[in-house]
């Protein structure tokens, strides 16, 4: 691999194979990028969010004085 | 009422924090349990995309937090039927915004420029973990990495990436090439990073496949584990 890769993104000198690389590469950066992301959408969710959401909705209940479950 | 329509039928909420309405009595019924449960599905992905925008997952998760608060207390603003994932995230971005204002504010030095040093801000604590991709990451500009997530990463078509953030939809096309571009020349050989991001010359590709092998962990049936819903 040579320095050609940082400046040949959108050149169009030479298609085929550069740009097959190219596209390639942008592949897996995409593919580390939906990973990074689905790394976290996959975590446990800690606790902080259920308490947080019990809280509010006792908070809402009290207010409004009707229970909903 | 509205009806609840197809789900990609709605174009979402125009306007990022609704305002707060307390009193709502049509919602204290077994819509308000739907869109609890709804909210609470949605919580990983918003903890994700929050964490893409802060860097760090503690500041993440007050984000996500936040959010939850201010989509609860809107919650009569939100049309059934439309996408309440891209009004989640509209909100959860609009929330990471006035935050770093507020911050700035407090706190006046230079952000932008610790923020383009991979490791320095708020990432210092977990620059050693982050993958050459994170970090490259942290190094484009707030427009492009939101774009480039949500589209890329998140699944969001370009028509709603760009009712989350605000802008056209050709702004948000742009924003996601030049992201894709910026990055793929940070990672192969731009010295933005310089030994901190690419050790040696080595294929970027398999570095990072090889950091990933011992990122992930593969045990995702813990709890709350959530699949993503299409």
């Amino acid at each position: 691999m040579t320095q050609q890769w940082e400046t040949t993104v959108s050149n169009e000198e030479k298609p085929t194979e550069k740009a097959r690389a190219v596209r390639a590469r942008q592949r897996a950066i995409g593919r580390e990028l939906r990973r990074m992301y689905d790394d976290v959408a996959q975590e446990a969710v800690p606790d902080d969010f259920m308490d947080l959401l019990r809280k509010i909705d006792e908070a809402e209940e009290s207010k409004g004085g009707k229970k909903v479950s | 009422m509205t009806k609840p329509k197809s789900p990609k039928a709605g174009k979402r909420c125009p306007d990022a924090i609704p305002r707060p309405q307390h009193t709502q009595p049509h919602l204290r019924s077994p819509r308000r349990r739907d869109f609890k449960t709804e909210l609470l599905a949605l919580i990983p992905f918003l903890r994700a995309f929050a964490r893409s925008l802060t860097g760090n997952q503690e500041g993440a998760d007050d984000l996500a937090q936040e959010t939850l608060v201010k989509a609860w207390q809107s919650r009569a603003t939100f049309i059934p039927g439309t996408n309440l994932k891209a009004w989640l995230f509209t909100i959860l971005r609009n929330q990471f915004y006035s935050d770093r204002r507020r911050t700035w504010r407090q706190a006046p030095w230079d952000q932008e420029a610790a923020e383009r040093i991979p490791g320095g801000g708020e990432d210092q604590l977990f620059s050693a973990q982050l993958s050459d991709t994170a970090r490259a990451l942290r190094c484009l500009s707030d427009e492009q990495r939101e774009a480039l997530i949500l589209v890329g990463a998140g699944g969001f078509s370009y028509e709603d990436a760009a009712g989350i953030c605000k802008c056209a939809v050709g702004t948000v096309k742009s924003r996601v090439a030049r992201a894709r571009k910026a990055l793929m020349e940070i990672l192969d050989g731009d010295d933005t990073l310089g030994d901190v991001a690419r050790p040696a010359g080595g294929d970027a590709a398999r570095e990072i496949m090889s950091q990933l092998d011992s990122l992930s962990s593969p045990d995702v049936g813990a709890l709350g584990g959530k699949r993503r819903p299409k």
